[in-house]
């Protein structure tokens, strides 16, 4: 062999090791990143999760995908036509609100709410739960903390269901600081979902139903149904205790919610101006939503609200709860293949529909409290007012259940219509009725309907101070919202986490 | 003469160094075609489409399917007019969906586009011609070929054959085909 064909040879040998090497090495590096993504799909918890967490971030240590999305929750930045997550003076839109609760919190403060983790910031914030300085003092119960956070079961497994409903507000301040989180729907130890409210176990037991019985898929909503729903606080169930419950015992319609506040002789406030016996429907999310085509085909709030994502080839829930009008792709396109502009026009249509009837029954109660306001100044008796005063509580029993279920109109636009359009025909009858007992009075021309147009005319017309109220809450927000801080944040330090 | 010498001289005294390094390129090269499974791409298997997870959907409700037994993926998602065209087709839309999988720029709920609809469309019509078309009405009807071809077999015959449920979530049970470890079981024992 010659030095030129030897060295030849060489070469060739030295580039086929040179790639037999580095695909050797390629084989190898696969392996490592193998192995490294097993670990991936291994459940690897960080910390032991005790039976009460109230920390969401705590949960999140070990579910940092969920945890992730739903921190999403803080931000506000979506808007549709008529709500979204940004915080919306509703009030200010539509003043005539003012004058339906006139004599009631929401005629102080009501905005469109913001996502879970604002709920006790909100809380503290709005004008309805004043400005107490004390434990004992302010305008609300304990009962309104409820809803707002995992700190409740807590609270309730220390010290008493009826007991935590006692007191007043501030009493439970310095308790209830962590926001709607994990443990309001989750199992410690499973993560199962589960039910930590009371109130929605109650009422399916008085109607002979055992929610332990209730599928996955069901729970899926009735987790939401725990606080998206018509309740009221029961005076009558355990002395001094405003104990939460829901008006179920009929079932949950309009009709037969109303049936059993009448038989009760159940009261929310007496109008202001009308002086009324009247209702205040909550938000019964869950009871329209039960209605809809999309209940009736089993589809559940989480569906939309919370819908499945894959990343990375693994399935989660996506806990950024939020308006699926946020997020067409994912909830409606799943099932419908129209494009995402066509879904949206197809809710807004049901929307604004629905708004147009709501709008006129609105002025039609408006009308309603301010005559029989003027029927009462001019003479009017108790016995005469006794027909009106029940047509205006069931009219505005059947607006505000429409105006406050806030999704209704897309989740059972059939069904709010008909709510809608029965409420009208009340509040009309109510107006004949009203008409001719002016007549009586001497009174056959019409009264005049009052300057609402602004927050600030209305609240003035019902002869609200709500300059006051903004200085007794400033005071609030400055003095023992701080106090409260600290407390929980001394608690909270005491209390170890167990890294595993 | 001079710089040509010079010239060789640097070559030479590289010469090594370059061979080893187009050694590892080639060999580099030669590495991706096996752990991206190229070759299979040419293939009409159902499992290539498996090389990249989120078409397990996809391939479960074809699974599950009376069309299981008579098509796979290409014979409905690329054309078969001619067989250039199929595999420019197939090169085409491969390129997008590997670039949107490595990109992890995918959706979560997968809509298929104007063209592959087109493209479906025309493999409909090419297995079932004869369901589709009776000549005893096309000779009484008037626009019976207009109104046979103003929309797609699947505006009616929505379940086939994926089903109704569009979502990468769809079927997070589903027993699919996952590509296979690249790594030889040798490796695997030493590395244990």
């Amino acid at each position: 062999m010659t030095h030129q064909k030897r060295k030849t040879l060489r070469n060739w040998l030295l580039f086929i090791i040179a790639m037999v090497v580095v695909f050797f090495l390629g084989l190898l590096a696969s392996s490592i990143t193998e192995r490294k993504a097993e670990a991936m799909f291994v459940y690897s918890p960080e910390v032991e999760i005790g039976d009460f967490e109230p920390r969401n971030e705590v949960w999140g240590e070990n579910f940092p995908m969920e945890y992730e999305t739903y921190k999403k929750t803080s931000d506000s930045s979506y808007k549709s036509k008529y709500n979204g997550n940004t915080m919306i003076d509703m009030l200010e839109v539509d003043p005539r609100l003012v004058v339906l609760w006139a004599g009631y919190g929401f005629s102080k403060d009501y905005n469109q709410g913001r996502g879970h983790s604002y709920a006790v910031i909100d809380a503290r914030n709005t004008l309805r739960t004043g400005g107490p300085l004390k434990d004992d003092e302010g305008p609300m119960p304990t009962t309104c903390w409820t809803c707002k956070g995992p700190d409740v079961p807590r609270v309730m497994n220390d010290d008493g269901i009826a007991e935590f409903y006692m007191g007043k507000w501030a009493r439970l301040g310095a308790e209830i600081v962590n926001s709607i989180g994990c443990a309001d729907c989750h199992d410690a130890k499973t993560m199962n979902l589960k039910i930590t409210r009371p109130a929605l176990i109650e009422a399916f037991e008085r109607r002979g139903k055992d929610i332990n019985e209730a599928t996955h898929q069901e729970m899926r909503s009735l987790v939401c149904a725990q606080c998206h729903v018509e309740y009221y606080f029961n005076k009558n169930i355990v002395e001094g205790s405003a104990y939460l419950a829901f008006p179920w015992d009929y079932g949950t319609s309009v009709e037969e919610m109303e049936k059993y506040y009448d038989d009760m002789g159940f009261k929310d406030w007496t109008h202001k101006l009308s002086r009324a016996p009247m209702l205040k429907a909550q938000h019964p999310g869950y009871e329209v939503y039960l209605t809809g085509v999309h209940a009736d085909r089993g589809v559940s709030c989480a569906d939309c609200h919370m819908p499945y994502i894959s990343e990375g080839g693994q399935k989660f829930t996506d806990h950024h709860i939020q308006s699926p009008l946020n997020n067409i792709a994912n909830s409606c396109q799943v099932c419908h293949r129209e494009e995402t502009q066509k879904l949206i026009d197809n809710v807004y249509e049901r929307q604004d529909q629905i708004l147009g009837n709501r709008d006129k029954l609105e002025e039609l109660i408006v009308r309603a409290h301010v005559e029989a306001k003027f029927a009462w100044d001019n003479g009017a008796t108790e016995e005469q007012m006794k027909d009106i005063l029940q047509g205006i509580r069931h009219s505005q029993w059947r607006w505000d259940y429409a105006a406050s279920s806030h999704g209704g109109s897309f989740h059972s636009p059939v069904e709010i219509s008909r709510v809608v359009s029965t409420g009208i025909t009340i509040a009309q009858e109510t107006r004949i009725k009203l008409a001719r007992l002016l007549a009586d009075l001497g009174h056959n021309i019409a009264i005049p309907y009052p300057d609402i147009s602004t927050k600030a005319k209305a609240q003035e017309f019902i002869g609200m101070d709500a300059e006051k109220l903004k200085n007794e809450k400033e005071v609030f927000l400055q003095t023992i919202v701080p106090e409260w801080v600290k407390i929980a944040e001394e608690r909270e330090n005491g209390w170890s986490v167990k890294y595993l | 003469m001079e710089s040509y010498n010079s010239q060789r001289s640097v070559y030479g005294k590289f010469k090594v160094v370059l061979i080893i390094l187009a050694g590892m390129i080639v060999g580099l090269f030669a590495f991706n075609v096996y752990v991206s499974n190229a070759v299979s791409y040419l293939s009409d298997d159902p499992g290539t489409c498996m090389n990249c997870h989120i078409m397990a959907p996809q391939y479960a409700t074809w699974n599950h399917s009376s069309h299981r037994e008579v098509a796979n993926c290409n014979d409905c998602h690329v054309p078969h007019n001619n067989v250039f065209n199929k595999y420019y087709f197939k090169g085409k839309d491969g390129l997008r969906h590997a670039s949107i999988f490595t990109m992890r720029a995918e959706p979560q709920v997968i809509f298929i586009k104007e063209e592959g609809k087109e493209v479906v469309y025309n493999n409909c019509i090419r297995c079932h011609s004869e369901e589709i078309i009776d000549p005893r009405i096309e000779a009484k009807v008037d626009n019976y070929m207009h109104i046979l071809d103003n929309r797609y077999c699947w505006d009616c015959h929505r379940e086939v054959p994926h089903g109704r449920v569009n979502s990468l979530s769809s079927v997070p049970y589903a027993r699919v085909p996952v590509p296979e470890s690249n790594v030889p079981a040798w490796i695997n024992k030493i590395t244990k």
